[in-house]
């Protein structure tokens, strides 16, 4: 013998089922796209910071390391001199 | 060696956060938010490694200010720009978790306003270092700047515990929220990664500001000759 609480519990989703439409069905589906199309530009956005910081650092260790050479180079210049 | 070493901690990082993405997708969408809620995974872990660089330039700037000693200035900045590039993280991946989930962009409510103005503190206290030409004056005026700034960053953190946000409660150190426990050790590794890369671009830019105060000398040098 069934109770009511689980008369409930078995029936419920059954009667749910029952009163979804196709056009809900497709609306649901549109919101989970939707929803992954946002994912994937959460994760596009945070790798594209990252990237972006460190090329940034790159060209600075670059241009310092440039800068460092260039300049010692001119002493040594000058101390011949 | 050293700097060998920093450039593999730094490629173990990236590494780990790019095979997270793979485990993540993985997963079943959360039954609320369905997959938009996955954002956290790169939402959280970006915040709790600015959190580290800012109370790392904090402690710099304390330091700096009782010894005058221009490595903890050296180290404030280079923190405090790492900790820029996280926040910026965090804001962005906030504002895309939230169109989809609340249907805009902003909302000015106490998280999101507190954040936006720590972000601004900061990318201000970068601006004035460069305002300022004297080294000392520019050191000491950075190192109260950044101990104010710092103010904010509390605020930001107990915001929705202090107030009724629109942003959602703590999932994590409350009795609010929930998290299945092998998203936890995603959540976990992606923390770990995003602390260690923040550890690795923090002492590549201390590399880097030590050069620049060579690249000083030798001018002041080739002045003198």
């Amino acid at each position: 013998m069934l109770s009511n609480g689980s008369l409930m519990h078995w029936t419920l989703p059954v009667l749910l089922a029952a009163q979804v439409s196709p056009e809900d069905v497709t609306r649901e589906i549109g919101r989970l796209q939707r929803n992954f199309e946002f994912l994937s530009y959460g994760f596009a956005a945070a790798w594209i910071v990252l990237t972006v910081y460190v090329l940034m650092m790159v060209s600075r260790e670059r241009r310092l390391k440039r800068e460092i050479t260039g300049l010692k180079a001119m002493l040594e210049d000058r101390q011949k001199r | 060696m050293r700097e060998k070493l920093l450039y593999a901690l730094g490629v173990i990082a990236f590494a780990i956060l790019a095979r997270d993405i793979f485990i993540i997708a993985g997963f079943p969408p959360e039954v609320a938010q369905g997959n938009a809620f996955k954002i956290i995974f790169f939402h959280v872990p970006s915040w709790v490694a600015a959190g580290t660089a800012l109370t790392t330039a904090l402690l710099s700037s304390i330091l700096f200010l009782v010894t005058k000693n221009f490595k903890y200035d050296a180290t404030a900045v280079a923190a405090t720009e790492v900790g820029v590039a996280f926040l910026s993280v965090g804001l962005a991946t906030g504002i895309l978790w939230a169109r989809p989930i609340w249907g805009v962009w902003w909302v000015w409510d106490a998280r999101l306003t507190s954040a936006l103005i720590l972000w601004l503190m900061y990318a201000g206290y970068l601006m004035l270092r460069h305002a300022v030409e004297e080294p000392t004056q520019r050191a000491n005026f950075a190192a109260v700047f950044s101990i104010l700034a710092f103010i904010d960053v509390p605020i930001v953190y107990f915001s929705i515990r202090w107030w009724r946000t629109q942003h959602p409660a703590p999932v994590f150190f409350s009795s609010g929220g929930s998290f299945p426990p092998d998203w936890s050790a995603v959540m976990g590794w992606n923390i770990l990664a995003m602390v260690m890369l923040a550890c690795v671009l923090v002492s590549v830019r201390l590399q880097q500001e030590q050069a620049q105060r060579e690249i000083d000398s030798l001018r002041r040098l080739a002045h003198a000759l």
